[in-house]
């Protein structure tokens, strides 16, 4: 059973930005709304680090439990997508969300002025802004293209041994220096 | 998004209903797709995600190298119908496996930008004219051939680019010698010239010396003026990587950069004292013993000159000067000594990585002398993780300097001798003949002195030459009169004031770049500007080195958009136009190379066409280590064949000076190059002070009979495979500077910038003395640093410092007119410390003015930590506005660039490095006040 996911080894994200440009011309997202955006904390300071913040596809996803027109699914290998003929950009996902991922996109042209004020957000590369395609096996471009492999994204399965093995010797890493 | 809209508007023409999407998503489809404009006749038209899968029907993956910086990462361009229409990872390229940055990750984006500039212009009557190309090449030939007979050759002064392929590169600069002038020039001379002369004459040659990948097996890595997570973000893949293994990384930079953020250590040191900090270290080595004796006995020369200055230099005198505290810098010089065992274990060794920081300061060839010798002190060259690792800034600048689009220069840093200009005639004459007397008779004289041998002028001054003024007079028969900005950012030159009334005096100005940029718009002038759209990198063949001297070839992507034109075309256009079209027309950018893998004989770049197409099929048979195939058509060959490449069978040479491995592997040893010609004879090179300056056991340089001589330089149809199959290295084995005898210092010493925040200090560690001609225009040094001695108190106490983001590059018209780029990075401001802004009652993201001798700049204050109270900083990517005054509606419509704001080199230094005329954009002294 694959699932989907991402996972990010913060110690190694530089906030190049690349996750951010690739999603927005991959998936034709307008000017004003991200679909993954970095976070930095601590900036300027000993402890900045950056953050890829996008929809982390929860397995128990709030979004889908607070909409109230049942536009947020899950499919079955664990990507949680909007409908967004059904989404009344009401913005309660956007409350329930821990990561803020729902984006409520406005001043919107051409083909993507239908969705204005509807509900977008990471698909894992499923879908573009404008929906009409469909993708078995997600690719996330983010990941694929991060310029420091800190963002990994994709089956658990192949992901969590790369995330553990990073994770763990950084740690060990900064503990010896400490 | 012009040409892209094409490929939206079909999706959304087709577009599936809104309510038939929820139902397809619960489907799915039958592979992976990229989701752009594959939308339309059926869920078949899909996109695959990498190479190892077949692109679906009409659609080509085409592979290519970034544009941005010099890391050189490869990606594959999705072409549908002709139309570059997104990006997939390269992911075994052995680089940067798929890695990119967020500028890398535009490039589908700038490629179809819609302010690119789409046919010839001209400004007449103050308004912008479209022309046809003819119109427009015969005007400017017609200038040329005008100004040239009225003022003579030296009245053009020819601004090349880092962005052109090395091709382009090499043709630009055989371009100036058929237009008989030096004075040519690009944007090295203002990135890495120093690290050039300074890398050259401590080891011999003038480049990166490890490369990218060879970073993982370091030690410990210390950057030193660089700021990698911004400015060559791919690096950090394998610098993060040592650090994984236990390496130490360790930065050093006046600003708590997003690199420091990432380091076990950071280290806060004012701009401007590299010298100091570095001398430091050295110091307390030697003093504690630690330094490599053997290596210093066998391959070094003139330690004991280097050991006397660095003994001035206690923990105590560097606090003094630097900031770091005594007991930190100790510490520091110990880890450099002795870097965690990491990855080598008991050989882990430490490298040094540095850029502009580094670089752009008036004492930047001695401040890369510095890390070279501090290197060589502990024997970290030739090694696996060790090394001086120059980082370059432009995906090509690294070829554009092997070809020496560089005004004291021809093509592989040959110089301008008699000896270089034959060799070069010679090379030129196979193609199309010519001698060395027709080209030495379309030179000018001056002074009874023919100027083919004489030094132009830089682009770091190249106004100075076009106002002439009696302050600074230029040293040629008359003034520049037509320059030509041929893919050169301006606002990354210094003193903008000057440059713009440059601008306005010139007879005609040209520019040449896919965007109009600040060539067409800061000039205050009716007439006498035109601008000719080039194509972008993507539009063409051709191959490009990266800082790693690793030369991939680049595809066309798509055929150049709009009514753009390459570089090659329109200087074969202009080159018929003015007489000599022969010498520039070839079948294809293949026969280029072979004409310059002829003659590129100092650096051996002899990598073929073949070699790099077979290289670019097979890369996934390259290891992610060391960048070697180990299997494969290409086993035992380098990713990129990294110069010296020495014949068609050599596998190129990973590490320079590396002398463990044989030279038919990738070894390498110190040239003999360093000779003081009246004492050395052939086979017995010494140093000025009669020194022998072979390493123990030793020999000099070689002909290709084996005799000691400069052979291998010159003998054009010599592939010196038997001295190499006898392990001898044809350029010498000789030994490194510690002691440069032909420099201003012969080592590094401590001076004070010119504009530095310490009276006191100046008194101690004065700058140059004004220099009469550098290149050919009057340098001052301590006449301006004696006036300005006291500014701190005269109210500019802040050090103003500027350098990248990580959005933008180089002069940024490419990057500012990209829709996601200038999302994530909008506007122009500078940064300063909480404590500066507290004191001006100044917001987050208010405007300010910052303020210097030169002008000022209306920035937003971006109010942070990241600078310390004395410090601020700006990035250098803006333009458009001038002194607070937008220049929007100067640009010809629909190509001014989406983001502007003030440059920040309008208000620079006026100081430049004492040896390679380097501008001063590290240290000067500013004030901030509220708009």
């Amino acid at each position: 059973m694959t699932t989907y996911k991402f996972l990010n080894v913060i110690e190694k994200c530089i906030n190049c930005g690349g996750c951010f440009a690739i999603c927005k011309d991959t998936n034709k997202v307008p000017h004003g709304t991200a679909r993954v955006k970095i976070v930095t904390i601590n900036e300027g300071v000993p402890g900045e680090r950056n953050i890829p913040v996008s929809c982390m596809h929860c397995t128990n996803p709030p979004c889908e439990a607070a909409c109230p027109v049942k536009a947020i699914e899950q499919r079955a290998d664990g990507v949680v997508l909007v409908d967004k003929d059904k989404c009344i950009g009401c913005g309660y996902c956007g409350w329930a969300c821990p990561f803020g991922a729902p984006q409520y996109p406005h001043d919107l042209h051409g083909a993507a002025a239908e969705y204005e004020g509807i509900m977008d957000k990471c698909t894992l590369c499923v879908t573009p802004f404008v929906p009409g395609a469909t993708l078995k096996s997600p690719q996330p471009k983010c990941a694929q293209f991060c310029s420091t492999k800190c963002r990994l994204g994709g089956d658990i399965n192949e992901i969590l041994p790369q995330y553990r093995e990073a994770k763990a010797r950084n740690i060990i890493a900064w503990q010896e220096r400490v | 998004m012009a040409t892209r809209t094409k490929s939206m508007d079909k999706s959304s023409g087709i577009r599936l209903s809104r309510r038939t999407f929820t139902k397809l998503t619960a489907l799915g489809t039958a592979a992976a797709l990229s989701g752009i404009s594959s939308v339309g006749t059926s869920a078949a038209e899909i996109l695959v995600p990498a190479a190892s899968a077949a692109p679906a029907p009409g659609v080509k993956l085409v592979k290519s190298i970034c544009s941005h910086c010099a890391v050189g990462c490869g990606f594959h361009g999705v072409i549908e119908d002709g139309v570059c229409t997104g990006l997939e990872p390269w992911t075994d390229h052995p680089v940067c496996q798929g890695g990119m940055c967020s500028k890398g990750t535009s490039i589908a984006e700038m490629i179809n930008s819609e302010t690119r500039l789409k046919s010839p212009m001209k400004k007449v009557g103050g308004k912008w004219v479209k022309i046809s190309w003819t119109e427009a090449l015969d005007e400017i030939a017609n200038k040329v051939k005008q100004v040239q007979s009225t003022y003579g050759p030296d009245s053009i002064f020819w601004m090349g680019s880092a962005k052109m392929t090395n091709e382009e590169c090499y043709l630009f600069r055989k371009f100036a010698a058929f237009n008989g002038t030096n004075n040519v020039d690009h944007q090295a001379r203002i990135c890495h010239s120093t690290t050039v002369f300074g890398m050259a004459n401590t080891w011999s040659f003038g480049a990166m010396t490890n490369s990218w990948n060879d970073m993982r097996h370091s030690g410990l890595i210390f950057f030193c003026g660089e700021n990698a997570a911004n400015s060559h973000p791919v690096s950090m893949q394998h610098i993060l990587e040592a650090k994984r293994r236990g390496a130490k990384f360790i930065v050093a930079d006046p600003r708590f950069t997003k690199s420091a953020a990432l380091a076990d250590q950071y280290i806060r040191f004012r701009s401007g004292t590299d010298i100091a900090l570095i001398m430091g270290m050295a110091n307390w080595i030697i003093q504690n013993d630690w330094h490599n004796k053997d290596f210093i006995a066998e391959r070094g020369y003139g330690f004991d000159a280097f050991k006397e200055e660095a003994a001035k230099y206690t923990p105590e005198v560097v606090e003094d000067i630097t900031w770091v505290p005594a007991e930190t810098l100790k510490e520091l010089a110990y880890d450099w000594a002795h870097p965690p065992a990491a990855e080598l274990g008991e050989d882990s060794v430490a490298c040094i990585c540095w850029a502009m920081g580094a670089t752009q300061h008036t004492v930047g060839t001695h401040n890369i002398r510095s890390f070279a010798c501090l290197s060589a002190l502990m024997g970290y060259v030739g090694k696996p993780g060790g090394g001086c690792n120059a980082f370059r800034g432009h995906d090509n600048v690294q070829g554009a300097t092997d070809m020496c689009i560089l005004s004291h220069s021809l093509p592989a840093y040959y110089g301008l001798s008699d000896g270089a200009w034959k060799h070069w005639v010679g090379v030129w004459n196979r193609h199309a003949p010519v001698t060395f007397d027709e080209m030495k008779a379309k030179f000018a004289e001056h002074n009874g002195k023919s100027l083919i041998n004489v030094k132009g002028l830089t682009d770091s001054r190249w106004y100075e030459g076009v106002l002439n003024t009696d302050e600074f007079p230029v040293n040629q028969p008359n003034p520049v009169k037509m320059a030509f900005v041929w893919g050169h950012s301006l606002n990354s030159i210094t003193e903008m004031k000057k440059m713009k009334q440059a601008m306005e005096k010139v007879e005609l100005l040209v520019g040449v770049d896919p965007h109009a940029t600040i060539a067409a718009s800061l000039a205050d002038r009716p007439d006498g500007i035109i601008v000719l759209p080039a194509s972008t990198v993507f539009e063409k063949d051709g191959s490009v080195s990266n800082s790693a001297r690793q030369v991939q070839w680049r595809n066309t992507l798509v055929e150049p958009m709009y009514d753009s034109r390459t570089d090659y075309w329109i200087m074969k256009e202009l080159a018929t136009r003015l007489g000599f079209g022969a010498h520039f027309t070839y079948n294809s950018p293949e026969d280029i190379t072979r004409e310059f893998n002829l003659g590129m004989r100092v650096i051996m770049m002899k990598q073929s066409p073949e070699r790099l197409k077979k290289q670019q099929q097979y890369c996934a048979d390259f290891g992610v280590e060391d960048c070697q195939a180990k299997s494969g058509p290409c086993a035992g060959e380098y990713y990129g064949l990294p110069w010296p490449c020495w014949n068609d069978e050599h596998p190129g040479t990973p590490l320079l000076y590396r002398n463990d491995v044989p030279i038919s592997e990738g070894g390498n040893d110190f040239r003999t190059k360093f000779k003081d010609a009246a004492q050395s004879t052939p086979g017995n090179p010494v140093s000025d002070d009669g020194v022998s300056m072979l390493a123990t056991g030793g020999y000099d340089e070689l002909n290709s009979d084996g005799t000691p001589g400069g052979g291998w330089k010159t003998e054009l149809d010599e592939d010196f495979k038997d001295i190499i199959a006898q392990n001898l290295c044809p350029s010498g084995s000789g030994r490194m500077r510690f002691r440069a005898w032909n420099l201003p210092d012969f080592v590094p010493t401590h001076r004070e910038p010119i504009e530095s925040p310490r009276p006191d200090l100046i008194d101690k560690y004065p700058t140059y003395d004004d220099v009469a001609d550098h290149y050919r225009i009057p340098c001052k040094y301590k006449t301006i640093q004696q006036e300005r001695k006291n500014l701190v108190n005269e109210g500019f106490p802040l050090i103003l410092t500027t350098g990248r983001q990580v959005e933008h590059m180089g002069g940024g018209a490419e990057t500012r007119s990209c829709h996601y780029l200038v999302e994530l990075q909008p506007e122009m401001y500078a940064e300063i410390n909480p404590k500066t802004a507290g004191s001006i009652g100044v917001k987050h993201w208010d405007y300010v003015w910052v303020e210097t001798l030169r002008g000022r700049c209306k920035v937003r204050a971006y109010v942070t930590e990241r600078v310390n109270d004395q410090t601020v900083f700006m990035p250098y990517h803006w333009a458009g506005w001038f002194e607070g005054e937008s220049y929007a509606d100067r640009w010809p419509e629909g190509t001014c660039e989406l983001a502007l704001g003030d440059s920040v080199n309008i208000i620079c230094v006026d100081g430049y490095d004492r040896t390679s005329n380097m501008q001063e954009t590290k240290a000067c002294q500013c004030k901030v006040y509220k708009f």
